[in-house]
């Protein structure tokens, strides 16, 4: 291949040299934000009102990262004479993102989608203990979450 | 008088005792160097700036990985997998979807399988474009990483559209592929791999034939079939020395089988750093050619991408072992159940552990600034070894 001696070099300095006159492709990054693909798995979100302590999240999730405490409260009988009900309300839900190996199990395996990926990413902290996010702040990144990209028309309904 | 014990060596020149004897040095490489990419350590004896003799010392990553596979049940078992290997995340997880689906005898639709054969493709390409990069900064050259992360960047960029994430993927489920791709992905797929393509020359050019390149990996790190044979290196290195020997082709999975056509295994026969490198480079080509043969099935190949999984899925009783090629070699699963929730036995048998073992007699008799070269062909990932 190499016909003359040192031509590997010159072909290797001819690329830079045209290389040199393209377009850069580096992205500023804190001065403008990247542009995510809604599925990007950047943080966990959670819908509260749709959340049934159902606890499957808690007992999937490969590092047991998402700490959960309810209570039981009874419910007066929705009509005269009926029987009262149980239900279950939520007093804490936090994921320890610390832990977290944004696997997207929970995610998936929540029965009322009630927990949403969303792509933002800038949630770094100083002291570890920071990185549990309560619910008030998991409802936050709720608001984040883009609506699900449409399906390929290849592939069954969505 | 107090006597002082050192190691000695007798030199090469030494041997006829007209000059003084020279003493071996012990010199640890690692864990923490900057040539060795992660945390291997090699424990090397040198006479001058020969390598006498050198004992790789595995094992400051391990993680347990395979016990830690035991306890955790069939869906998080892919967590785990994308880990071992951090560059092949997707080929990973793939054959633990595939020993789990054998062992409970499941049918995978066949538009997942299709997609499955094209995102294992992708990482293919993703996993060698790193180590091109790579492979020529730790011995000098600083150029091609960036080509090289240039073009990761495109490929990477569809990946997350599909999958949510840049390294650890998670997209295969047992029965199939998370979910089905975005509209218009396999579009913007296909024009990923044609800017690819056009550019990879780039990379190339740079340093395929770049005599500096060249004097240090030609005729350097000599591996002979007899040496691939028995130490079980498999993969790219393995090939470089003339051992043909691709499970896509020879033990067809996925879809591979109806790919034949559009499959190129790479193979060289030389066995040294520069054959492996190249084996590498023109296997990136091979596997865009193999993307795009995908995409052209995928065109037609309509109906779902995963199969409903019972709430605790559980494989029957019994044992199965799944390997596959992963991009830089044989990576298998022995996974034993009992019929419970979680593998009662998983053995995981991984590319770079064994292709590493081979330094031992691979680098005696080279020189010290060899010894990078050889060690960075090698194309391994800690993680791998370490497990």
């Amino acid at each position: 291949m190499t016909d003359l001696p040192g031509g590997g070099l010159a072909r290797g300095l001819l690329i830079t040299l045209r290389t040199m006159g393209r377009r850069t492709g580096t992205q500023q990054y804190p001065d403008v934000q990247p542009a995510l693909p809604p599925r990007s798995r950047g943080v966990i979100g959670l819908l509260e009102e749709n959340c049934t302590v159902c606890m499957l999240c808690a007992r999937e999730c490969p590092d047991w990262c998402i700490y959960i405490d309810s209570h039981k409260e009874t419910q007066a009988p929705a009509v005269e004479g009926g029987r009262e009900r149980q239900r279950n309300v939520l007093d804490r839900f936090a994921i320890d993102y610390a832990l977290c190996m944004y696997c997207g199990i929970c995610v998936d395996v929540c029965p009322f989608d009630a927990l949403f990926w969303a792509p933002e990413f800038e949630y770094s902290e100083y002291d570890i203990r920071e990185m549990t996010h309560e619910k008030d702040r998991l409802a936050e990144w709720t608001r984040t979450a883009p609506p699900p990209p449409a399906h390929d028309p290849n592939g069954a309904a969505g | 008088m107090v006597r002082e014990e050192v190691t000695v060596g007798v030199g090469d020149a030494a041997a006829g005792l007209h000059e003084f004897p020279t003493t071996d040095m012990t010199l640890n490489i690692g864990p923490q160097h900057p040539s060795t990419h992660g945390v291997l350590r090699l424990r090397i004896v040198l006479d001058g700036e020969r390598v006498v003799s050198a004992e790789p010392i595995v094992g400051y990553m391990h993680r347990g990985a395979e016990k830690l596979f035991e306890v955790r049940d069939y869906r998080q078992i892919i967590v785990l997998a994308n880990r071992h290997d951090w560059l092949s995340a997707f080929s990973n997880e793939l054959g633990v979807a595939l020993a789990v689906e054998r062992m409970l005898g499941m049918e995978v639709p066949e538009r997942a399988t299709w997609l499955r054969t094209l995102l294992a493709e992708l990482n293919r390409i993703l996993n060698h474009l790193m180590f091109l990069g790579s492979y020529p900064l730790e011995i000098g050259a600083i150029t091609p990483v960036f080509y090289a992360f240039r073009e990761r960047e495109t490929i990477q960029a569809v990946m997350e559209e599909a999958a949510g994430g840049r390294m650890h993927f998670m997209f295969n489920r047992v029965g199939g592929i998370k979910e089905e791709v975005p509209a218009g992905w396999t579009g913007r797929v296909r024009q990923a791999v044609a800017d690819v393509r056009s550019r990879m020359p780039d990379l190339d050019g740079l340093i395929r034939d770049n005599e500096i390149f060249l004097a240090r990996t030609r005729g350097i790190g000599v591996l002979t079939p007899e040496q691939v044979d028995a130490f079980g290196i498999s993969g790219p290195v393995a090939r470089a020395s003339g051992v043909d020997f691709d499970l896509r082709r020879d033990e067809p999975y996925l879809a591979y089988g109806e790919l034949q056509e559009s499959l190129r295994v790479v193979t060289r026969t030389v066995g040294d750093c520069h054959s492996r490198f190249e084996c590498l480079l023109d296997q990136v080509y091979a596997s865009l050619d193999l993307a795009d043969a995908c995409l052209d099935r995928l065109a037609s190949v309509t109906g779902p991408v995963n199969v409903r999984l019972p709430k605790t899925l559980k494989a029957p009783e019994g044992h199965t072992y799944a390997w596959t090629e992963n991009p830089l070699g044989l990576n298998g699963y022995f996974i034993v159940s009992r019929g419970e929730k979680t593998p009662w036995r998983c053995k995981l048998r991984s590319a770079s552990f064994n292709n590493i073992q081979v330094l031992t007699e691979l680098l005696p008799g080279t020189l010290l600034p060899d010894l990078v070269a050889i060690l960075g062909s090698m194309f391994f990932v800690v993680g791998d070894i370490d497990k």
